[in-house]
Formats: structure tokens, sequence, C-alpha cells
């Protein structure tokens, strides 16, 4: 019988890091006192009170307990498993409790999209018309403008960066097919989703696997399949890329005069190499799926997956053991994604003050979050899309096969000026329409009502200044390098 | 004694305010009213053009004497109209325009570029080439390494359009911590006035005072990130809105080419005497691993067209002297076709450089088809030897500092 204190096993250190809060205080302070005591050396000579007041109370103002209100905490999470939430979507969800809220966002499935389906355009795949490329660009970003599924359509996006396709080889018709197997299958089994990617249309045109036959193998898809879809760089040899493009072979692409338009894959026995290949250590007549279901149980694949789930998430180069505790869970739910995606969403870490703010909004999340704030008709999707390019992310044409850099890249002098002169653009249209709200209904809704208290005292300003000036303050918030952040 | 820019860092000056000239456009006017042809190394300007995705060199500049050629490329080999250079070489039939420079001296041609063990993945070749390391890696780009020596030396530190890439996205090359402008128009760079009632309301002395405050409070590295690029941009954008817009080009770009609209833009900014020292464009699609041949045979005659109206626009603004312009691709392809008349990932290829800087013709060997290397090209010429060569013999920097070693100078270069 073992009479030691049970207290001894709730010692914090025996805590994973995965659920522990990570402070960002300590630093914080040691960088805010360094920094404030330079800024204050300057603003002595300046001599000037009122700056040094302003200068002080900047530098004290911080994320701690940022995320220890609820409301807070579910909007931070509407950001991230969705596209930021209007005053009422957040109402809703809050109303739910995090722990319900989180449950309704993970079990979309019974949550009905009716209203979003009734009302968007229909995308007509048959018959001699095709869908053009701002035909299903506005088409998801109203999706994911309207939908009561938030994560759905950001895991679409997810998988849309990560198993990238893009307009400039494959036609909107095939991206658009593909845009709705990743949201058929956004949450479900890796494995699955990665043999239905194999002999996608869009993928095969993309990749280049519709043109390779027995004999004639062509590398491009085999090696993205490894270097960016599963395992990353340094875990294959190029004999790997050889045999693993001879597995594919065998699948090509029916029903259109031009490739871009072919909307059906179809096995060829005849075209496909059933030959014996040596992949990783393992001799066997492989197929495509062979390879594939080779791949996807290594525990490079597991960790390249979950460090791009909770980067996408979270934030940016997570701690070795987050990755791991997510990459068990990744192969203790049979490659079930939503098991990670729970998992994410339930931990501490995500509600860390090293997770708070710690993402640039994407182009996709800005114009989307912008859109909702706006409340812009169906006319305004079109024109979204189209504004995104200059932000760098337009729709179904990522830069390359490696998708989106993503973080600090999506901000420079350039695209800055763009998304601010959005906000304007969008605020202008709307002008009339808005919706009339306080400064602190506003700021609740676009940015946790947390501000830095120079900004803060500016709107403040600016409202009991300008009062009818609805446009004017929207914009400014919008304007703010807070709403820029996720 | 505060700079400028601390004051405006503190929000103790109105930004831009009166006729206050920003620094930035007294230096370009400096630079523009020295234009001549005897160029100083500050009046130079390097442009680099990117050919993503993985250029075949064995399609562009065409070893049509060797019958490894013809039997590696049974589908995709040239054999009609290659624009002969001399006995064995010659370039592909839609780089008229840089026959034309390499007639006139202007194009030097290195042969065989690589850099041992090489990566055939897109991603990481790139990063080598990008960063001149063969670790590859997220540190700073070789060009952003120059633009921050530049600072160093006093050189126009800080100065946001002497790196500028057309497009809206920072090339990796280009990274360092000195500022690098992204530019898709000269025009429309700037923070539209917001309309009130009517009339227009300046929002630039808010939104500084947002973004400074936002500095000490947010988030690393944010807080500063966000501040630095909206000082950068706006000190940026009143350069070009301060800029004479009286630019004509004098030569006729192509139409509905991107890389042409992308070397107008080039074109502009250097014309406009905006102090710019680096510029990077960028022509994807040479990833051609299936019906290589129309593809590749339209992105090179894009390539040539564009970069024939560059140089003739330059030369009719008598810049010409100034501007060197250098061609990379993260890698070549493989030296045998695959099934779908394409080619796969390879290794070396050639390099061009152009412009009256150039001291033209034909540098490094010529790599063996037959002596390959798992079906590659065996590389002859260290990528970094170029880089060398372009920053010591042109832009007068530092070379082996820069790049971390030692490589051999090639006379590509009028001294």
């Amino acid at each position: 019988m073992d009479d030691a204190p049970v207290t001894t096993s709730l010692a914090p250190a025996s805590r994973p890091i995965w659920q522990r809060p990570v402070s960002r205080r300590a630093v914080l302070a040691t960088g805010a006192t360094g920094a404030a005591a330079a800024a204050l050396a300057v603003l002595w000579k300046g001599n000037d009170l009122s700056q040094i007041l302003d200068q002080v109370r900047n530098l004290t103002h911080g994320y701690q307990g940022a995320l220890t209100g609820e409301r807070v905490r579910i909007a931070h999470l509407l950001r991230r498993a969705g596209f930021g939430a209007t005053k009422n979507e957040l109402d809703h969800y809050a109303a739910l409790g995090q722990a319900a809220a989180t449950d309704a966002l993970l079990n979309y499935s019974k949550i009905s999209n009716a209203t979003l389906e009734s009302q968007l355009p229909s995308i007509d795949l048959s018959g001699g018309t095709r869908p053009t490329a701002g035909a299903i660009q506005s088409w998801w970003l109203q999706r994911m403008a309207e939908t009561t599924r938030p994560l759905e359509e950001k895991m679409t996006l997810f998988w849309h960066g990560l198993l990238t396709s893009g307009l400039d080889k494959a036609g909107p018709a095939q991206l658009f097919t593909q845009n709705q197997l990743y949201r058929s299958m956004a949450l479900g089994n890796f494995n699955d989703l990665l043999k239905a990617v194999s002999k996608d249309p869009a993928m095969m045109v993309y990749l280049d696997t519709e043109t390779n036959r027995k004999g004639k193998p062509n590398e491009n898809y085999a090696r993205e399949l490894m270097e960016l879809f599963t395992t990353g760089i340094g875990h294959y040899t190029e004999d790997d890329v050889r045999e693993s493009a001879r597995s594919f072979t065998g699948w090509t692409l029916q029903g259109g005069k031009q490739l871009r338009y072919a909307m059906a894959s179809q096995f060829v026995p005849r075209f496909h190499d059933a030959g014996v290949k040596t992949f990783m250590g393992k001799t066997g007549t492989f197929t495509g799926d062979d390879i594939v279901e080779m791949l996807v149980p290594l525990r490079a694949t597991a960790v390249r997956l979950s460090t791009r789930l909770f980067s996408f998430f979270a934030y940016p180069n997570p701690e070795p053991e987050i990755v791991n505790h997510l990459a068990d869970t990744f192969q203790k739910a049979h490659y079930n994604v939503g098991a990670v995606l729970r998992e994410i969403f339930t931990m501490d870490a995500f509600y860390s003050e090293k997770a708070y703010r710690a993402l640039v909004k994407t182009p996709a999340e800005l114009v989307v979050q912008t859109l909702k704030a706006t409340g812009t008709n169906a006319r305004g999707y079109t024109a979204a899309a189209v504004a995104m390019a200059p932000m760098g992310q337009v729709l179904f044409y990522p830069p390359n096969v490696a998708g989106w850099p993503g973080g600090t890249s999506w901000i420079n002098s350039s695209t800055l000026l763009t998304r601010i002169n959005f906000a304007s653009a969008l605020i202008q249209r709307s002008r009339d329409s808005l919706t009339s709200q306080s400064l602190a209904q506003l700021s609740d809704t676009l940015v946790d009502a947390n501000l830095s208290p120079a900004t803060r005292d500016g709107l403040q300003g600016f409202a009991a200044a300008q009062p009818d000036d609805q446009a004017g303050l929207l914009f400014m918030l919008l304007a703010t390098p807070e709403f820029q952040l996720n | 004694m505060f700079s400028r820019r601390d004051l405006l860092k503190q929000g103790l000056l109105p930004v831009f305010a009166g006729s206050a000239v920003p620094s930035v456009f007294a230096n370009g006017v400096a630079a523009a009213a020295t234009d001549s042809p005897n160029a100083t190394p500050s009046d130079r300007v390097l442009v680099l053009v990117q050919l993503a995705g993985g250029n075949d060199g064995l399609n562009t500049i065409i070893p049509f004497q060797d019958g490894a050629y013809h039997d590696a490329r049974p589908t995709l080999r040239q054999d009609q109209g290659v624009l002969r250079l001399n006995a064995q070489l010659g370039l592909h039939p839609n780089l008229k325009g840089l026959k034309a420079s390499w007639d006139a001296g202007q194009l030097a041609i290195v042969q065989g570029v690589g850099y041992p063990n090489p990566n055939l993945s897109h991603f990481a070749s790139m990063s080598i080439w990008e960063t001149a390391s063969v670790q590859g890696g997220i540190g700073d780009g070789w060009l952003g390494r120059y633009l921050n020596y530049l600072d160093q030396v006093g050189e126009n530190p800080n100065h946001a359009l002497e790196g500028v890439s057309a497009g809206s996205l920072v090339p990796p090359e280009l990274r360092s911590k000195t500022p690098v402008t992204a530019l898709q128009s000269l025009r429309t760079f700037r923070l539209q006035p917001v309309n009130e009632h009517g009339t227009q309301v300046d929002v630039e002395n808010p939104l500084m005072k947002f973004y400074s405050a936002f500095k000490g409070a947010g988030p690393a590295p944010f807080g500063a990130l966000f501040d630095t690029t909206l000082q950068e941009a706006l000190q940026a954008s009143h350069a070009l809105q301060a800029t004479d817009a009286s630019y004509q080009a004098k030569a006729t770009y192509p139409a509905k080419s991107p890389i042409a609209s992308s070397l107008k833009l080039v074109a502009e900014t250097i014309v406009s005497g905006l102090g710019v020292r680096v510029a990077h464009v960028t022509l994807g699609g040479f990833d051609n691993h299936s019906r290589e041949k129309p593809v590749h045979d339209k992105l090179l005659l894009d390539l040539d067209q564009a970069l024939a109206a560059f140089m003739q626009d330059l030369q009719g603004h008598g810049v010409g002297d100034r501007v060197l312009m250098m061609t990379w691709s993260e890698f070549g392809r493989r030296v045998k076709e695959n099934g779908s008349a394409g080619t796969d990932h390879g290794t070396a290829a050639p390099m061009f450089l152009l412009g009256a800087p150039v001291q033209g013709g034909l540098y490094g060997q010529q790599p063996s088809l037959t002596d390959l290397d798992n079906g590659n090209l065996k590389f002859g010429t260290d990528f970094r030897s170029v880089y060398a060569s372009v920053l010591q013999g042109y832009l007068q920097a530092p070379a082996s500092d820069l790049l971390g070693g030692n490589y051999e100078i090639l006379p590509l270069l009028k001294a």
C-alpha cells in the first residue's frame, strides 16, 4: 500500500507541455523594460511628458491574460477554426460556451448549410458551359463568408494549400471538383484522402500523373507526394522517387479534348507497370495505392502533417513535445485528421499567450472577415476575389506546388498598403448600408476589444469628434495592426 | 540630434508634411542627375530574372551537333532553326533578341552551372541559389546581404526602393533586414485617402500612430514588422508620388506578357531615378514534366521578347550602360526526355548575363551528355562563381564576404 501524498502527481512539472499555458510574460517583461528604457531616454531629451506617458502605457500593454475571458477564447477559436465571426455569430457561439462551441465546430455535419447552398450561384459542370476561374473563386469566398460550418471551409483551404493544384495547369471545373473533394473529406482519413487525390483530375494534370505510363515514368507526382504531402525531404532516395513513379502508372483521364477539361479518371491496366518495384526497402508489384499505404503510416508523415496542422491553427514552430503528441494522436486514430484537430482545439497551448495573435491573417482570412464586417453583397465576392491578387493570394492559383509560403511573407510594404486600401474600398461601397454599432461593439467583434492604449484613445477621439461616421470608424479599426493578425 | 527616422518613429514629426522632401527622393534625384555613360558603381543596377520551375538548359543552349542530344530527345529535340553560336552550340530558335545581343557582344553565356551534390527538389534547390549556401534554409538572400552591405557602407541607408521586385511578394534572394519593395504599379502604390462626406481625409498620421503604438505592445515579430513595413510603404509611396511621372516606354513591350509587364515596371523604376540597385522579376512555368515543347517554346519567346524590349527601352532612355540582367533557374532538366514528352528534374544548366556591361561570349564548359550522374549533367561552374563575378566585377562589392567563401571570378563583365 502506497501512502505517499497523492498531490505529488499534480506537480506542475509533470504536466505535458500541451496542457500548460505557455507564458510570454517573462519574455515581454524583459523586452519591454529594455525598450522602455531606451525610449524614455530619447523622450526625456524631447521633454514632452505626455509623449512619455503614452510610451509607457503602450509598452506595458501586452497580452497577459488576453485569452482568460471565454468570449475572447471563442473569438480566437472562430478566427482559427473559421474566418472570424460577425457579432451575431460570436454571440451564438459564446452562448454555447467553449466546450459546446468546439464540438459544434468539429461536428459540423450535424449543422445544416442549406441557406448558403440555396444562395450560392450554381456551378454547372455538365453541358457546354464551363465555369470561369472568377466564378469558382467568388463561389468559394462566399462559402467562406456565409457558411454555418466554418471549419469545413477552413480545412478545405488547408488542403488546398498542402495538396496543391493550380489554374496554371488544371482547368476551373477540375479545381472546383477537387475543392469539393477536399470539402467532403476535410476531417477524414488521410490515407483515403491521398488515394483520392492521386486520382483527382486536377492533381493528375497539375503533377502529370496523367501522362505517367508504363515504360515512360514521370516523376513529378511521385516526388511531390513524398517531399510535400507526406514525409518531407530527407526520408527517401532518388531511387524511391523513380520506383514510386513506376507504381503510379496506369491512371489516365477521360472525356475532354483538352486535358484541362477532362473530368473523369480511369485505370487502364495496359498503361500500368505491373513489374516488381523496390520502394523504401520493400519489394513487390506495387500500385500507387500501395505507395500511399506505405507512406502514410511513417512517423515522418505523422510528424510533418501534425506540424503543418498545428502551425496552421495555433502558432508556427511548435514545440517537439506538441508535435509528438499530435503525431501519436494521428497514428492511434488510424490517420483520422479530425482527431488531431480536436486535440489541437482543446490544448492549453492553443489558448496560450504564445498562440494569441501569433498568425498573420492570410489574404483569404482578411478579405472574408472584412466582408463579414462590412456586410457586402454577392457582387462583392467577385471584386474581392480579384482584390486578393495584389495581397499575394489568388485562390486556386498558388505560386507553385508548395502552396503559399505564408507567415510573415504576407506582409511587405506593397501588401500592407493593399490590405488597408481594400478595407477603404469596401467601406466606400457599403457606406450607406452599415449597421450602426458603437466603437465598443465593433472593437469587441473585430479585435477582442484588445487595442494598444494609444490606438484605443485615437479611436475614441475619432468617435467623439465624428459621432455619425460609422464608416470612418470601421475603416480605422480594419486598418489597425491588431486586425492584421489572427 | 535626432534623425528624421527616429522622430518619425516616436510620432513627433508630422509624416512628410508640407514641402519636406523625403530623403529617398533626394537620393533619386541625385542618381538621375549623375546619369552618364561613365557609370559609377553606385549607379549600377542588377536585374535578376528568375526562370522558376527548372528551365531546360539543353533546349535553351542547344548542342545541335551532339548525337547524344538527338538520341536523348526523340520528340523534344530542336533541329530546325537553331541560332548558331558556333559549330556545336546554338540558341533556341525563339531567342532571336538574345542572338542579336550575342552578335553585339552583349550576351555572356555561362555553361554547365550548378553546385556539388545537386538537390532535385524545387524548393531545396531554389533556397540554395537564393541564399548562395548549399545548406539553403531561411537565412538572408545573397542580394539581401548586398543591400545590407550598402547600408553599412552608408549608401542610401534603408532606402526602401534600393531593392525592388515586380509582384506582390519579396523574393528570398532579396531578404535581409534592409527593406525591399514589392511593386505592382508605381501609380497605385499609395495609401488611398478616405473620402469623408466629399472631402479627402488623410489617414497616414493616425495609422502611423497606431502602428507605432503596436510596436511596443504587439507580439514578436509582428509589432516591429508592421511598424517598419508601414514606414517603408509610406516612404516609398511618397518617393513614387513625388517622381516626375513622365516616363514613356521607348520600346513596344509585348501585350499580355506578365514578364514584359514586370520588366516594363522595372524600367520605369530605373528611368524615374528612384535609386534602385537590385530588381527582381520572375517568369514561372518551366516545370515541364509533360508536353514540354509548346510550353517551353512559348516561355522562351516571351522571355526573349520581353528582354529585347527592356533593353531597347533602357537604351532609349540612356541608361542601358548601367543595367545588367542575369537569369537563373533552380536546376536544369534530365538529359533523357521522359515518356510524357517532357523532362524530369535535372541539374546543371546555362545562365545568361545580358546588357552593355557584359563581356560577351561563352564561359565554362558545355557538360558531357554521356558522362552523366544518374542521368543528369555534371556541373562545371559553381553558381557562386557567377555571383562572385557579378558582385565583384560589376557591383564592386566584397564578394567573398557576402558569399562566405572564395569563388573563381570569371571575366564576364567589362572592367
